[in-house]
């Protein structure tokens, strides 16, 4: 092998190599990393939970004598979920995240886009939901039978203002949960 | 039906010549067909509050039938409807011509129709009542029995298992349609009027239930209705 062709080898291996690095790294930034879809779960879970403790505390509200060892810790733990939320929505946790195979089939978030579009007016509903499971908390600490049952239908109605908007109407078909 | 002297026989309390659905079986078609359009608007335009009151009008509709099924007129009644595969098979096997026999009542394979729609009116109903809101706002009345997880996966099955309710609701109709247009049987106005239409079949009784049984039902059936939507909250 002559050296002219050796030092035309040498040029197209070291071409190669940085082609197929640039290529690699394309990849890797077009693909969402598995932290992603991690952190897509993680909120998943976290907002069934808020939706749990918020039920137990609905579910003892019906009744004529609630039980309030029950209503306590559930509004209070509905109220620590809520005062970390609007840090489950970091950017890249949307849509573009991909999907992953549930318990139910194929899953994915309904998180719109339209979050990172408009995160003044999210942010802003968000804060609602804060100040809101606050005075919860504090109803159920008073145990004002009357009052919480009335600050319940105020956290629904905020929980139900970001999710008209900002969660994809595709959830009520699929079935995720 | 006459007697030998050519006089119309004395009618049996309670018979009634040329008929074949008494005043109740009517009224509870129409109601539920009334109720699950209200159910199926409110639900798709986000009613909830409207969507649940629906869903209570059409689970007091349909227990009432299912009462009416076992102790109302003689054509409501299951057991004088409802028939085995070989009576099924044997109507089926003639349905392809135009002119097969008017049965009086629903033929063999409207009998599975019935049952089917009622079954599944029911389940879509029964899902509901446990059915957990997301928001919590409108959950159905029994969600209290079961956990958040799981009234929200039967959420979501009342509204798969509904799509199949709209399904048999549209073979339903387009089964009238085809009586109609390729058998010249019309459905609808013994339905709307309670008679038959035209000169066959004017001898064929039907034997009407008193009105107390209906009366009796009804309370049974609301207090049946109030108690679920409390939630059994006491």
């Amino acid at each position: 092998m002559s050296p002219v062709d050796r030092s035309k080898l040498r040029l197209f291996a070291v071409v190669a190599f940085i082609s197929s690095l640039v290529v690699l790294a394309g990849i890797a930034i077009v693909q969402a990393s598995p932290a992603d879809i991690a952190a897509i779960k993680s909120r998943q879970d976290k907002l069934r939970d808020m939706g749990s403790n918020l039920k137990s505390v609905e579910d003892e509200i019906k009744k004529r004598n609630p039980a309030w060892d029950v209503i306590e810790p559930s509004a209070d733990a509905v109220q620590s979920r809520a005062s970390f939320l609007l840090t489950w929505f970091p950017k890249g946790t949307g849509p573009e995240a991909g999907g992953w195979t549930g318990v139910n089939g194929p899953s994915r978030t309904y998180a719109l886009p339209l979050i990172w579009q408009k995160q003044d007016d999210f942010t802003k509903l968000g804060k609602a939901i804060q100040a809101e499971t606050v005075k919860l908390n504090q109803l159920a600490k008073a145990k004002d039978l009357a009052g919480l049952r009335t600050q319940y239908e105020v956290v629904g109605k905020a929980c139900k203002s970001c999710h008209d908007t900002y969660r994809s109407p595709d959830y009520e078909k699929d079935n995720p949960d | 039906m006459t007697s030998p002297d050519g006089k119309p026989a004395a009618r049996a309390h309670g018979v009634r010549l040329g008929h074949v659905w008494d005043a109740p079986t009517r009224v509870m078609h129409w109601l539920l067909a009334i109720f699950i359009a209200l159910c199926w608007w409110t639900g798709m335009h986000d009613e909830l509050d409207y969507h649940l009151y629906s869903g209570y009008a059409v689970l007091w509709v349909v227990l009432m039938r299912l009462y009416w099924g076992v102790i109302g007129s003689s054509t409501a009644r299951f057991v004088n409807f409802v028939r085995g595969p070989r009576a099924i098979m044997s109507y089926a096997s003639k349905l392809h011509k135009r002119s097969s026999p008017h049965v009086h009542g629903h033929n063999p394979l409207g009998a599975i129709s019935v049952l089917l729609l009622l079954g599944f009116v029911i389940a879509v109903v029964a899902l509901g009542l446990f059915a957990v809101d997301v928001d919590g706002l409108d959950s159905g009345p029994l969600s209290g029995f079961v956990s958040f997880n799981t009234g929200r996966h039967l959420a979501h099955l009342h509204y798969q298992v509904w799509n199949y309710l709209l399904a048999l609701i549209c073979l339903h109709v387009l089964a009238v349609l085809f009586y109609y247009f390729y058998k010249r049987q019309d459905l609808v106005f013994p339905m709307i009027t309670g008679k038959h239409r035209g000169e066959a079949m004017v001898d064929v009784e039907l034997h009407v239930a008193p009105v107390w049984r209906l009366a009796a039902g009804a309370v049974i059936v609301s207090v049946i209705v109030w108690l679920i939507t409390t939630g059994f909250n006491f």
